[in-house]
């Protein structure tokens, strides 16, 4: 009891506060942040399952060295990879603010238009992802890219660049499956319009803005913080999403667990940085900006 | 003067109802999109074998049959693993509901040292690609079943595990619901139960979960659906020893040509869209009706994230 009085108020916090945080701290330490340092390692090493446990075999860089030009289907499905995920976080972003912004300026029907936009959120895994694209790539994928390659527009995009053409091709091919992405983001986004102040809007207005400039002017500069969020959100989505062709590869090479672990840790390093490394520049592209907002 | 002002009253008034008419199309139009795949998914499942291939068959089947949904059953083995897969999901929601309420409750309640830095870590932990992690984990529940015994690995223990400390799917989400949650209930409430001499755990439980009953449930249930959806993880630690739904449809190919060839080979038992759509709905169907009863607090619960109001 005594001693029980003599600890501060701090202390007490401190103790308190741990004592809530502790699962889940020696679970971020076991479970993420030992994982996240071991697979550095595992990938310089050749790893063994042997009956005691686990024998480890430094070996330098032969990892890397395999998977970048040895392995003949890593290189493919990374650039498959990006040619996804970059394009898909770009149409979520825009796309989910756009609607977001529409559902925004009306009443009637909002709540059960919101309702349909959320369902993917629920239904969507991978194994429902990989059925669907499947089932699109066989039926409709030799028609589509004719009836596509018809359109003027897509025709004198191709002349110029073939690449881009075919990545707006596949945008449009699987735009039911990239806009099943859009679920949380439009929630945020719409989350975020409705805390802006509205006297905001009458300012703009009294001075004749119209709402094409108010939307350019006020809307986007204050919806900026949100558009980070969203990003981050959508790239950590997708790119944490099974139908990926890197997982595919991963996890053929993880079922191996008598010599496939080094490798597949090489593979998972590659991909997780490439993953970070995007999430790092949308944090740079965004966070310049909102810094010289903050000066007023 | 006057005439001409309501004449331009009036026009205003006529762009205003066309630009909303103008939205409701955009939105109705696009939330078509969303759905088609559900549609499309429907329509197959009550199509014959003869409706697939015939190219007049767009949406409504000529013959419609529930032939394509009971094969589908057959194959993906409902009923036990409708079963295995609520109870599986159920289990592990449970465990990351109380370690997010937990964890959520220290947050918004104490001040203690370094809780910036956790709450970075916890933003950190959901950017970080599960795969990244996973062979670790894999080792590390591997070696531990060696020194234990028995089996870890094809039984729900290492998923559990996880779960309880709170790195299961989408914890941070969790945690940030709650956290915002519990913000919003009056710190005065705590300090009168405090005085009248509850500890902390007490605070806990009595005050804090109490009056989140309806926050608690939302946690429960998209923990739930994000548990049924998993397939990386339960697919590496589980492997095939726990049929669940969703691992059965990502191999439904080859149970489909297993199921075909001990059965009868003719042209119906060939695989085709058909059969695959109506395992995907019936796989989904769990979800959806859940969904209808629910959407509401799944909406709220995102809302309440609060990331975007910081």
């Amino acid at each position: 009891m005594s001693r029980k009085k003599t600890t501060s108020y701090q202390q007490r916090q401190n103790k308190q506060g741990y004592l809530f945080m502790m699962p889940w701290i020696i679970g971020f330490a076991i479970f993420t942040a030992i994982p996240f340092i071991a697979t550095i390692y595992l990938s310089f090493t050749e790893v063994r399952q042997t009956v005691i446990g686990f024998e480890f075999k430094w070996i330098g860089l032969d990892n890397y060295i395999m998977a970048f030009f040895q392995n003949v289907e890593f290189i493919p499905a990374v650039l498959a990879f990006l040619g996804m995920i970059i394009p898909y976080t770009f149409v979520v972003v825009i796309l989910s603010f756009i609607l977001a912004y529409l559902l925004n300026r009306i009443t009637f029907l909002r709540g059960l238009l919101r309702t349909i936009y959320f369902l993917p959120v629920i239904i969507m895994s991978g194994p429902v992802m990989y059925q669907l694209l499947d089932s699109n790539s066989i039926t409709n994928n030799a028609e589509s890219l004719r009836e596509f390659s018809e359109i003027f527009l897509v025709q004198m995009i191709y002349t110029y660049s073939p690449q881009f053409a075919r990545i707006l091709v596949g945008i449009f091919e699987q735009l039911s499956i990239i806009l099943w992405f859009t679920g949380i983001p439009i929630i945020l986004y719409i989350n975020g319009l409705q805390k802006i102040n509205p006297s905001l809007f009458e300012a703009a207005q009294i001075d004749s803005a119209n709402s094409w400039q108010i939307l350019w002017k006020i809307v986007i500069p204050i919806i900026k913080p949100i558009v980070l969020v969203v990003t981050i959100f959508t790239i950590a989505n997708i790119g944490t999403f099974s139908i990926n062709p890197v997982y595919d590869l991963i996890r053929t090479a993880t079922e191996n667990t008598s010599g496939g672990l080094g490798i597949a840790s090489t593979f998972a390093w590659i991909y997780s940085l490439l993953v970070l490394l995007i999430i790092g520049a949308a944090f740079l592209i965004f966070r310049n900006r909102e810094k010289g907002r903050r000066h007023y | 003067m006057k005439t001409n002002y309501l004449h331009r009253l009036t026009r205003l008034h006529k762009f205003q109802l066309v630009l909303k008419l103008g939205i409701y199309f955009i939105l109705i139009c696009i939330s078509f999109i969303y759905l088609e795949p559900i549609f499309k998914m429907i329509s197959m499942s009550f199509m014959s074998y003869k409706d697939v291939i015939d190219p007049s068959v767009e949406w409504l089947p000529k013959k419609p049959s529930f032939n394509n949904l009971m094969v589908a059953g057959t194959v993906l083995d409902l009923k036990t693993t409708l079963v295995n897969s609520i109870w599986y999901s159920a289990v592990l929601a449970i465990g990351q509901t109380i370690v997010s309420a937990m964890t959520g409750f220290a947050l918004s309640r104490y001040t203690f040292r370094f809780k910036k830095i956790w709450i970075m870590m916890i933003i950190l932990a959901f950017i970080i690609p599960i795969p990244l992690l996973m062979i670790p984990r894999l080792m590390l529940f591997i070696s531990a079943q060696n020194m234990l015994g028995f089996n870890l690995i094809g039984t729900p223990i290492p998923q559990l595990v996880m779960a309880l400390f709170g790195q299961g799917v989408n914890s941070t989400i969790l945690v940030l619901i709650f956290y915002n949650f519990f913000n919003l209930i009056p710190y005065s409430l705590d300090e009168a139960a405090m005085i009248d001499g509850a500890g902390p755990m007490k605070v806990f439980t009595q005050i804090a979960l109490r009056l989140s009953a309806s926050t608690v449930l939302v946690i429960f249930l998209f923990s739930f659906v994000w548990n049924w959806n998993e397939t990386y993880v339960t697919g590496t630690l589980v492997r095939n020893s726990i049929e669940l739904l969703p691992t059965k449809l990502n191999m439904f190919d080859s149970a489909f040509a297993s199921f075909a060839s001990a059965g009868r080979g003719t042209a119906q038992f060939r695989i085709n869209e058909a059969y695959k759509m109506s395992a995907t709905l019936i796989s989904i169907t769990p979800l959806l009706i859940l969904y209808a009863f629910v959407q509401k607090q799944f909406i709220q619960g995102i809302e309440n994230t609060g990331i975007t109001g910081e």
